[in-house]
């Protein structure tokens, strides 16, 4: 054993109080106090290995520094992967920082240090719940998760592929929680804490499993850290300070049954910290001597408050070697390197020390494949499938193309890890790049004249800054996850309307959704103030001698010193001037949202008819409450003026729903491509004492006009068909050409909404009943059903309709909730809820497909729309346990599946499917794959007694197949399942 | 932790002489998108012994900032040498930059300025108006000084919004005009250090 003390690595003499080696070996991170802030610094392990690099001046020992805690930093931890370095301190922060690729060494601006750094390691994420200390942090294998403990007593529980997302909070501790440990196989987390127990947490739904006391009643809570190891195997765990016989010991505590029946025994004061060798070992073969079978065994290092250091096998009584007086005072860290051999400690008194053992002294370590087996040995596969990816990539391909899926998914990968993770040793400045090739001196060069500067409201400079150099922080930027933009609340539905659907905010509706006038003058801004600068004449003063003497020239200095320190006594002034500049922001921003409001409402779709609807409304509105009963007026035929005829008692129970009122003129776009727009003028003519209306529509240019004998209440159309509804309850359909198709329909009640798609008309009228016809079939497809059934509650109303371009009428209800009446069932069928726990907490972000813009047109989106997104951010912040989390998902992402099959929708059929089955790839449930896969590959062999569909929603099953497979080929787990339908698809496919 | 970091400041036309703009080149990181503007202001200290005679240049706005490194070149006019005691006006004194984000100053960059004859006649017989002086800003050996601030904005982390005195605005004195530098030991320093 070689021991060396590196005396560079030091922290200005501050304690240091977690050390930890990158997997790779090549550097290792310190953290503990600095100045007046936290410390993080990044050493070259180089320099401690080889006493040659140690001399070398070129090759730097330090290769970064982190100030960026704003108090002690406790805990530093490598990810698995060596991308990420995490970091927990006193400033309740859990920080992950990553490499910035594209920065050379730089020095930090200011810093009286001319060390550079020579890595750039950019925080990427700030884990913030905690409100006491963080006292340890500790990456998941695979580094799925990151666990940090606090004095705060919790254990968070980080989703590290998603940060800043938590999974969990893990309570049950009554104590300062001061150490963390994860099972190797990931089944349990364990942690220790001040108040004398060891917990052992499940992963698969974060509850406790073992609560471990007996070995800690007689702790006090002396040591800073409570730091325990589980061991390489799993089948042991070894807790910080314990205490036997009024001895201070490491308890061992097997994982059979959570046993105490050993310990470490030896340490004078109270353990700190335990660290498991990462390598399991056997005895080494001597030469000439039979090889004979010897049981594997572990190393562990063992840390305590009394200095000393002592290194124990498992396969030994007596501990392999004992140092004392190392340090000077407590250790707090130990770190392994992943080859075993290598040992970082480091201590209190702000040294770190490193061992270097020898193959003779701990043994030979086994391999990857030999550790594995022993962990299948002794959890089964199915364990092994939780645990690392080296355990997949030691798994034979056994199919070419599955061979070709998984080097595609490698290279984008590679691609999207960026070239800080392909080849961390370059660190050229890649700043042209992202400057078009002008290189930075030609952009400083030009910077002040090129630089935007424009004035605010009240006068005052606003420069916009250049931006030279995106952040690559990746795979962490939250923007990836929320890229569908949120709109603004207040703004209808209709804004998401696209000509391939018909559909509108049924009116009265609508002068509640987004039409109220939210540009209110009173928020804009106030008068300009005047920005002042300091520049009032002060001409009193005047005195004193110009001489400059030398002593006057180094007495400013003195003076002048406290100037870089102290905040300017002019904030106070400033304050009052930026509180107003906020004042102003803000309301800036509310007129572009009401901006924004207005165009979405006004923007796509009937922008006179709303406009003109909602005057009519308001004009109406004066000496005349109640809007109802107004609507049920209009169901009199051949009212003159509506607004004075006396409303007779309204029948409630019939007229459910409201309708639009009569209006003099209006028009409409019925569709973009071909643009057809359609005028309705009422009243126009008077012929023999009646009046007559007129419909004007224009096709591309050509126009076409007829007569109806009663004013017009609502239109609609699509590109093949044109329908109106009049005052007499009469329904008329026209060819695009202005042909009348059908004679006119009797309503039973004045219609509340219409709608036309393809050839399909759909009525809802106002007592609360729904038809669609087959115009080109002359057919009914839905027939006078009643809304009763889904109208439940009394306020509840229909708040939304649309009619598929497959003729499926679906309507939103107030309530939230949205049906569709699936004539093959002849039932309401639920597609969409808004209060829907599922919706909410489904989390499917991971299997959304990053190339593809989600469908955001078909009907279910049209439906669900803003509600979605919310789900999505709902489920960042909700902390559902996994399995629970993954039921739900499974039941939303089944759900949305079905409501897409009910409304014939077939991109957003092909859509959810696709993220379905991702979802089952990755959750790892291969029963439901292989169902899905069943179906939709049907029987191989032609036979009369299937009932079996070649086609859904006019998709080929097959050919959804061959689309999901790649998605099944990305998981080695699932190549069998592949394969196997990879083979019939060609079979089918040469037949 | 701060979300923006000054990363370099570039002192442009310097040495020059005393009419002439300051122009500093600002380089800044920002971790993450900023909600508001941030406000840099260039302070030039007219008298080493009081804070009376400081005199702030210019303030602007930055934004909008998102992630990223950006860079920008602030300019604001020299100083006012009639707000400047003849005593003061050849030697050294001291020009700061300082930025505030929420109107929380996080940073301060503070340089050495010496401000001489460069005739070495007038260095020997100073005039009584001192013009004609030549500026130099000591741009090897910034002084920069951090200070913690709340970047959140007040809804996510309502303890600390508790931190700032809500009636600091309120008890300045009426009298007292926006921007001119208000006595000292009348105002509470205005404290909004989260830590």
């Amino acid at each position: 054993m070689k021991l060396l003390k590196p005396s560079w690595v030091s922290h200005n003499g501050k304690p240091i109080f977690s050390v930890d080696i990158h997997p790779d070996g090549t550097k290792f991170a310190t953290g503990g106090q600095g100045e007046d802030s936290g410390k993080v610094m990044i050493w070259n392990m180089a320099p401690v290995l080889r006493e040659e690099d140690e001399k070398n001046e070129n090759i730097s020992k330090m290769l970064c520094q982190m100030d960026n805690h704003l108090a002690c930093v406790n805990c530093v931890r490598w990810s698995n992967n060596g991308l990420y370095l995490a970091s927990g301190g006193d400033d309740k922060l859990v920080m992950v920082w990553k490499r910035a690729a594209f920065i050379g060494p730089s020095t930090v601006f200011g810093s009286s240090s001319k060390l550079a750094n020579v890595e750039q390691w950019r925080c990427v994420t700030i884990l913030r719940n905690h409100t006491g200390d963080v006292m340890d942090v500790a990456w998941s294998p695979r580094d799925v998760w990151l666990a940090s403990c606090s004095v705060d007593n919790t254990i968070v529980i980080w989703n590290a592929r998603k940060f800043p997302e938590m999974i969990t909070t893990l309570r049950g501790h009554t104590g300062l929680v001061k150490g963390l440990t994860w099972d190797p196989v990931g089944k349990y987390i364990a942690s220790q804490a001040d108040d004398h127990s060891l917990k052992v947490w499940r992963t698969v739904d974060w509850q406790m499993d073992a609560n471990i006391t007996k070995p800690f009643s007689e702790c006090g809570g002396t040591t800073h850290v409570l730091r325990l190891s589980w061991s390489p195997d799993g089948q042991y765990l070894v807790s910080a300070h314990a205490m036997n016989n009024s001895g201070p010991t490491a308890q061992i505590v097997e994982r059979d049954g959570w046993k105490t029946n050993m310990d470490f025994v030896g340490h004078r004061k109270a353990v700190t910290v335990v660290k498991f060798n990462p390598k399991i070992f056997k005895k080494k073969q001597k030469n000439g001597s039979s090889p004979k079978p010897s049981c594997p065994y572990c190393c562990c290092a063992v840390g305590s408050k009394d200095r000393s250091l002592s290194v124990w096998l498992t396969s030994l009584k007596r501990p392999l070697v004992v140092i004392h007086d190392l340090f000077d005072k407590s250790i707090m860290d130990i770190s392994w390197t992943l080859t075993g051999l290598g040992m970082l400690v480091c201590s209190m008194d702000g040294t770190v020390a490193y061992l270097d053992f020898s193959l003779d002294e701990l043994g030979d370590p086994l391999n990857e494949e030999e550790k594995n087996s022993i962990h299948q040995n002794i959890y089964g596969k199915s364990l092994a499938i939780t645990s690392t990816e080296a355990q997949l990539s030691t798994t034979i391909i056994e199919n070419p193309e599955i061979l070709k899926y998984q080097q595609e998914r490698q290279n984008s990968a590679q691609a999207n890890s960026g070239p800080g993770a392909a080849a961390p040793e370059s660190s050229a400045p890649k700043l042209n790049s992202v400057m078009n090739g002008e290189s930075l001196e030609d952009i400083r060069k030009n910077l002040l004249k090129k630089q935007v500067e424009t004035r605010t409201a009240d006068g005052r400079r606003r420069i916009t800054p250049l931006c030279i150099a995106q952040l690559d922080t990746g795979d962490f930027s939250p923007a990836l996850f929320n890229s569908v933009p949120i709109l603004p609340s207040g703004s209808s539905m209709s804004s998401q309307l696209t000509p391939q659907l018909s559909s509108d905010s049924s009116p009265g509706q609508a002068s509640s959704m987004g039409l109220k006038p939210t540009h209110d003058p009173m928020l804009t801004s106030p008068p300009p103030n005047n920005t002042a600068k300091p520049m009032e004449d002060n001409n009193d003063g005047v005195k004193s001698s110009l001489l400059l003497t030398s002593a006057s020239k180094i007495e400013p200095m003195k003076a002048l010193d406290s100037r870089f320190t102290e905040r300017s006594k002019a904030t106070p002034v400033t304050v009052q001037k930026e509180a107003k500049t906020k004042e102003e922001t803000s309301s800036d921003s509310e007129d572009k949202m009401a901006a924004i409001n207005k165009n979405l409402t006004f923007g796509k779709r009937k922008p006179e008819l709303l406009l003109d609807g909602r005057e009519v409304l308001e004009k109406r509105k004066k000496g005349r409450p109640r809007k109802d009963k107004m609507a049920a007026s209009m169901a009199q035929p051949f009212t003159q003026e509506p607004s004075r005829v006396v409303a007779p008692p309204a029948p409630v129970a019939v007229l459910k729903l409201p309708t639009p009122s009569t209006q003099k003129a209006f028009s409409l776009q019925v569709s973009m491509e071909p643009s057809v727009f359609l005028e309705v003028e009422n009243e126009v003519s008077m012929v023999a004492g009646s009046k007559l209306s007129q419909l004007r529509c224009s096709r591309d240019g050509r126009d076409w006009n007829t007569l109806l004998p009663s004013s017009v209440v609502v239109a609609a159309g699509s590109s093949d068909i044109l329908a109106v509804a009049c005052e007499d309850r009469m329904l008329s359909v026209f060819s695009s050409c202005g042909r009348r198709l059908l004679p006119a329909i009797q309503l039973g009640t004045p219609a509340s909404a219409l709608h036309c798609s393809a050839h399909y008309v759909m009525v809802l009228t106002a007592g609360a009943t729904l038809s669609v016809w087959d115009v080109q079939k002359q057919k009914a497809l839905v027939k006078n059903e009643s809304l009763l059934t889904v109208l439940s509650g009394a306020d509840t109303t229909v708040s939304q309709s649309l009619l598929t371009q497959q003729g499926v009428p679906v309507i939103g209800l107030s309530n939230g909730k949205s049906y569709c009446f699936s004539s093959s069932l002849e039932t309401w069928t639920l597609i969409a809820d808004k209060s829907d726990s599922l919706v909410q907490c489904a989390d499917f972000r991971s299997c959304l497909p990053s190339h593809d813009t989600p469908v955001s047109s078909g009907p279910l989106a049209v439906m669900q729309g803003r509600n979605l997104n919310a789900g999505r951010l709902a489920s960042r912040l909700s902390s559902t346990p996994h399995h629970l989390q993954q039921s739900m998902t499974l039941a939303f992402l089944e759900n949305q599946l079905a409501s897409a099959l009910t409304l014939q929708s077939a991109q957003e059929y092909r859509y959810w499917l696709l993220i379905y089955a991702r979802f089952l790839v990755n959750e790892g449930s291969e029963y439901r794959l292989r169902e899905l896969c069943k179906e939709l590959l049907g029987p191989v062999h032609k036979s009369a007694a299937t009932s079996w569909e070649p086609t859904t929603l006019g998709l080929r099953k097959r050919e959804l197949l061959r689309e999901v497979l790649p998605v099944i080929g990305e998981n080695l787990r699932f190549q069998r399942l592949f394969t196997e339908y990879q083979d019939q698809l060609e079979l089918l496919r040469n037949k | 932790m701060a979300k923006v970091q000054v990363l370099n400041v570039a002192v442009l036309d310097n040495p020059s002489p005393f009419g002439n703009p300051f122009q500093f080149e600002i380089t800044f990181e920002c971790m993450e998108d900023l909600a508001e503007d941030l406000e840099w202001k260039i302070i030039y200290v007219g008298s080493a012994e009081s804070e009376e005679y400081d005199q702030i240049l210019d303030s602007v706005l930055v934004g909008p900032v998102p992630a990223g490194r950006h860079m920008f070149v602030f300019q604001a006019d020299a100083p006012n040498t009639g707000l400047i005691p003849e005593s003061d006006a050849v030697g050294v004194t001291v020009v700061l930059i300082t930025c505030t984000y929420r109107s929380q100053e996080f940073i301060r960059i503070g340089y050495y300025v010496n401000n001489e004859y460069t005739d070495p006649e007038l260095r020997e017989n100073p005039p009584i108006k001192p013009d004609y002086t030549q500026r130099n800003i000591l741009a090897s050996n910034p002084r920069v000084t951090r200070f913690h601030i709340n970047w959140e904005g007040c809804t996510e982390r309502m303890e600390d919004c508790e931190n700032v005195d809500p009636s600091s605005n309120s008890m300045l004195p009426p009298s007292c005009l926006p921007g001119k530098a208000p006595p000292l030991g009348v105002l509470p320093d205005n404290s909004m250090d989260c830590l």
